[in-house]
């Protein structure tokens, strides 16, 4: 077996918002077709590590390399293109449009409309019945299925999920990461990131710790998630 | 484990993606055809004013002042300059009409943005209200 060039590699990232720094020296890898779980404490900088891999925040220093090649530089709408996509922290949505007009907002990479809608609604039929719904009107779970609906119309390459479980009902929360699966087993490359690593655990192939801006620990799942809960609990981290 | 999960249709798009990532990098996805677009404006303004104002005062003057006697050369040389200056005030318009259109989409996409960002903790608040009376 040849070693793979990672489709989103970090090395030695350092990255922050004016002065100050976020992330202090962020390295890891994600290989084709791999599902990498980024687990980690409120400020940790996990959603900062996703806005530097999506071209939102230049790092200043280290290198972001995607399929082999650094993007420090490259904008955001251009990665999007592309097929980086990004499903970010609370809606990433307008709850002024419409179910339909949401997925109109998708056509931007030239994909139709109609494709779009199908892909959507049989993925999510809850939507199908609600398309012509504010999307502000519809509940988080509903919101957050609408969001995910961009990740299976567009045909990204690498997928990025910001704390998909946030705010809601576990059972949602099993059916959300039941589209990742599916979404993983079709060999697409995901980065996921959490809190708490119980969600991820069936989906994620490697898991990593994020603490202060750096990556503690990378390992099986399982044994990540044993660990962030002994370390949430107040046992911490042994050096 | 992720060898046997990419298959031929998902190595057939990280390719494609490697390929369109590595263009971007070059260009470092900065290709903005809005800027180049006004650009252009502004430089053909700039020709447009000079071929004018060289063509219809500058010449103009010269041709009244020599006072040749050759009247027959002095129309066609003064037609000829007209000619010229009108050319130059269409490439001042052509180069307006380019700058406008790209440096005002520009503006107006940062307009249509707040505009989708105000409305949205509008609706949040409505929302908000709503749920609070029930
Ligand atoms: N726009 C910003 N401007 C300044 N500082 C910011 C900004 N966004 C985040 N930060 C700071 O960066 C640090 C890391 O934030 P980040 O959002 O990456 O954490 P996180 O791991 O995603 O946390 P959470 O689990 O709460 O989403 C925090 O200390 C935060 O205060
Ligand atoms: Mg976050």
């Amino acid at each position: 077996m040849d070693e793979q060039v990672p489709v989103l590699e970090f090395l030695g990232v350092r990255a922050g918002y004016g002065s100050i720094d976020v992330l202090h020296g962020v390295d890891f890898a994600i290989a084709p077709g791999q599902v990498y779980a980024l687990l980690g404490p409120n400020g940790a900088g996990k959603t900062t590590t996703l806005g530097v891999a999506s071209g939102q925040i230049t790092p200043s220093a280290g290198s972001v390399m995607i399929m082999g090649t650094e993007i420090n530089h490259v904008r955001p709408d251009a990665l999007a293109r592309a097929g980086v996509c990004l499903v970010p922290e609370g809606r990433g949505i307008f709850p002024n449009l419409t179910v339909n007009d949401n997925l109109r907002m998708f056509t931007f990479d030239g994909t139709s409309f109609s494709d779009i809608k199908e892909r959507a609604f049989s993925q999510f039929p809850r939507l199908a019945e609600r398309r012509s719904q504010l999307a502000g009107t519809l509940s988080g779970g509903e919101q957050q299925m609408l969001s995910m609906s961009r990740a299976l119309a567009t045909n990204p390459a690498l997928l990025m999920l910001d704390e998909l479980s946030m705010g809601l009902a576990p059972l949602i929360v099993a059916e959300l990461y039941e589209r990742v699966a599916e979404l993983a087993d079709s060999g697409l490359s995901i980065l996921i990131v959490e809190q708490f690593a119980q969600s991820v655990l069936g989906v994620a192939d490697t898991a990593a710790i994020m603490l202060h801006g750096s990556i503690q620990r990378v390992g099986d799942p399982a044994v990540i998630a044993e660990e962030l809960t002994a370390a949430y609990l107040g046992a911490g981290f042994d050096e | 484990m992720s060898d046997d999960k990419t298959n031929a249709a998902g190595q057939k798009r990280l390719d494609e993606f490697a390929e369109e990532v590595k263009d971007l990098n070059v260009s470092g996805g900065l290709a903005n055809p809005e800027r180049t677009g006004s650009i252009v404006g502004i430089v053909l303004m700039v020709i447009g004013t000079i071929a004018t104002v060289f063509y219809s005062i500058v010449k103009q003057g010269d041709l009244s002042a020599s006072g040749t006697d050759d009247q027959l050369h002095e129309l066609i040389q003064a037609t000829n300059n007209t000619w010229f200056a009108i050319w130059g005030l269409a490439l001042i318009v052509i180069g307006a009409a380019l700058w406008i259109r790209n440096s005002l989409t520009r503006y107006l996409r940062y307009w249509l943005i707040r505009m989708i960002y105000e409305d949205r903790a509008n609706t949040d608040r409505l929302i908000e209200a709503l749920r609070d009376r029930d």
